[in-house]
């Protein structure tokens, strides 16, 4: 479970995020809902501990990590895959080594077994026959499906997602979706999508934050989302993708 | 009518005692830019101790990530390829080049003094202490530099120093340290490469330019050459990849704003380093030559 505890965060002047509180449960999905720059991705890379926050708490599985040293952060990270939003892949190693490298860097697993895991990746990912190629000579969506194969290599209890169909055409999107979907049947993980996308959280959470202006205006299963009274609310639900 | 014509005259006369006994507002002008520039210089020293805080704690994890040496001993290979190896063309080329100039120079000076049987002692020392050394370091300066600060930049911006760190590996320990280690190991032998290969054009230039012949150039090397010229020389190699590696790899890791922004720290990085380089190699001669 991860826990944000009136989290506040300020960017020279600009302040961030005011007084966040969130909790996301194991075995759920839980949607982060707001329009682009209004600190989204820094909930995502607050709950891994990339950042500080300036006030409050952020616990993961009851350990407050806040004030951690990046040594100790280490081993909570492994609880948490993360999918950035531009994949973040090592474009200099192919499909495979990227799928390793963590691996090979933290664990001292032989090489028989980590070729197993890349293996089993790349066939979880649909990318059988890309195995050496090099990120930049594959697709978006196939690019994003590699990214997610490497958050899961470790056996994660949560996946974070920072906009898993941005920039992606709708058939990809759709099969990011569904993949996202099936991970918590298939697997049993807990995920965190960030989004701006408003289809994207119907068709995958279970639940539903929406942040407005550094503030979570609201917090419940998304199917509470159509009920929601606030003005900013109600013009996503008609507008159906934000973009303020 | 003549009370209409009294009241105007009165609110003017107001308006002039009020202005009078109140600063005009352009008066008000030069305080108001001098504050504004006082407000602007405290803010950039207060940003230039902030970043030599975070250049110091950066600086101090690469060295003592020096252990994870073994781990990473193919990253070391690597970067040592990258600024040994493929490095030496560009420090051949500025060595034969500067070590052929000064030989002409000095050649024709020492000619109007009738020392010219002096210019291999002279070329010597000027190559091994300073030349040899400089150019090699300004020229890893713009190309090793460039390549970290560039390579780093976009690893930044592409969020992939942040997946390091978010799958438990300590991006400076993988990315910085090896770059420095290797740096350190590749700078002695290019200082090397770079005074031989200038001497050697010197010699070759004071043969068929100056019709001076080898042995009364070598000789006026090699028996005048004291180790503490050595010592000059080839003591700034470390220092140098230590200023270079740092400072490009510090602005690598802090590029912000995209493609342009990585433009920018790589820029920096090279002109930092450049100017550090030139500055360490003055104290550097100094401090030694001083002490020896």
């Amino acid at each position: 479970m991860i826990e944000l505890r009136n989290v506040s965060l300020k960017y020279g002047d600009r302040e961030i995020l005011k007084n966040v509180s969130l909790t996301i449960k194991d075995n759920t999905i839980k949607a982060i809902l707001g329009p682009s720059g209004v600190g989204k991705s820094t909930i995502l890379k607050l709950m891994l501990g990339l950042i500080k926050p300036n006030s409050g708490q952020v616990i993961v599985d009851g350990t407050d990590i806040t004030c951690m040293k990046e040594r100790s952060l280490y081993s909570i990270r492994r609880k948490m895959g993360m999918v950035f939003q531009g994949n973040a892949l090592f474009d200099s190693l192919t499909i495979s080594q990227n799928l390793g490298f963590f691996l090979r860097e933290n664990l001292k697993l032989p090489e028989a077994e980590i070729s197993q895991k890349v293996a089993e990746q790349i066939q979880f990912a649909g990318l059988e026959g890309y195995e050496d190629q090099l990120p930049e000579s594959l697709s978006g969506g196939m690019r994003r499906r590699v990214a997610i194969g490497r958050a899961l290599i470790f056996k994660p209890h949560m996946i974070l997602f920072d906009e898993p169909t941005a920039g992606l055409d709708p058939v990809s999107s759709k099969k990011i979706l569904s993949l996202i979907s099936s991970l918590r049947h298939n697997n049993n993980l807990g995920a965190v999508i960030v989004t701006h996308i408003i289809d994207d959280v119907f068709h995958v959470a279970d639940s539903v934050a929406v942040l407005y202006q550094g503030e979570i205006i609201f917090d419940d299963v998304t199917e509470k989302l159509h009920e929601a009274e606030h003005p900013f609310i109600r013009s996503i639900l008609s507008d159906k993708i934000l973009e303020l | 009518m003549g009370n209409e014509n009294e009241k105007p005259t009165f609110t003017r006369m107001k308006t002039e005692d009020s202005t009078a006994s109140e600063p005009h507002p352009t008066l008000f002008m030069p305080l108001t830019v001098i504050k504004s520039l006082e407000n602007k210089l405290v803010l950039q020293l207060k940003d230039f101790f902030l970043t030599m805080q975070e250049f110091f704690l950066f600086s101090l994890r690469a060295f003592m990530a020096f252990p994870k040496m073994i781990r990473y001993w193919r990253d070391v290979f690597d970067q040592a390829t990258i600024c040994g190896t493929d490095s030496i063309p560009i420090v051949l080329v500025s060595a034969i080049s500067i070590g052929a100039l000064l030989a002409i120079e000095v050649g024709n000076l020492l000619e109007d003094f009738g020392a010219k049987t002096m210019l291999g002692r002279s070329t010597a020392l000027s190559v091994i202490r300073e030349l040899g050394p400089l150019l090699m370091g300004l020229m890893l300066s713009a190309r090793f530099g460039s390549r970290n600060g560039a390579e780093l930049g976009a690893m930044q911006i592409s969020e992939q120093i942040d997946a390091l760190r978010a799958f438990g590996t300590d991006p400076i320990a993988k990315l910085v340290m090896p770059r420095l280690v290797a740096a350190l190991i590749m700078f002695l032998p290019l200082t090397a490469l770079s005074d031989f290969a200038g001497l050697q054009s010197a010699a070759y230039m004071a043969e068929h330019y100056h019709r001076i012949d080898p042995g009364i150039f070598w000789n006026a090397v090699y028996p005048r050459l004291a180790p503490k010229d050595f010592v000059v020389g080839f003591l700034k190699a470390p220092v140098f990849a230590v200023i270079i590696t740092l400072v490009s790899c510090f602005n690598g890791f802090s590029a912000r704003g995209g493609t342009a922004g990585v433009g920018r720290s790589t820029i920096k990085g090279i002109v930092v380093s450049s100017g550090l380089v030139l500055i360490a190699n003055f104290y550097v001669s100094k401090i030694v030559l001083e002490n020896m």
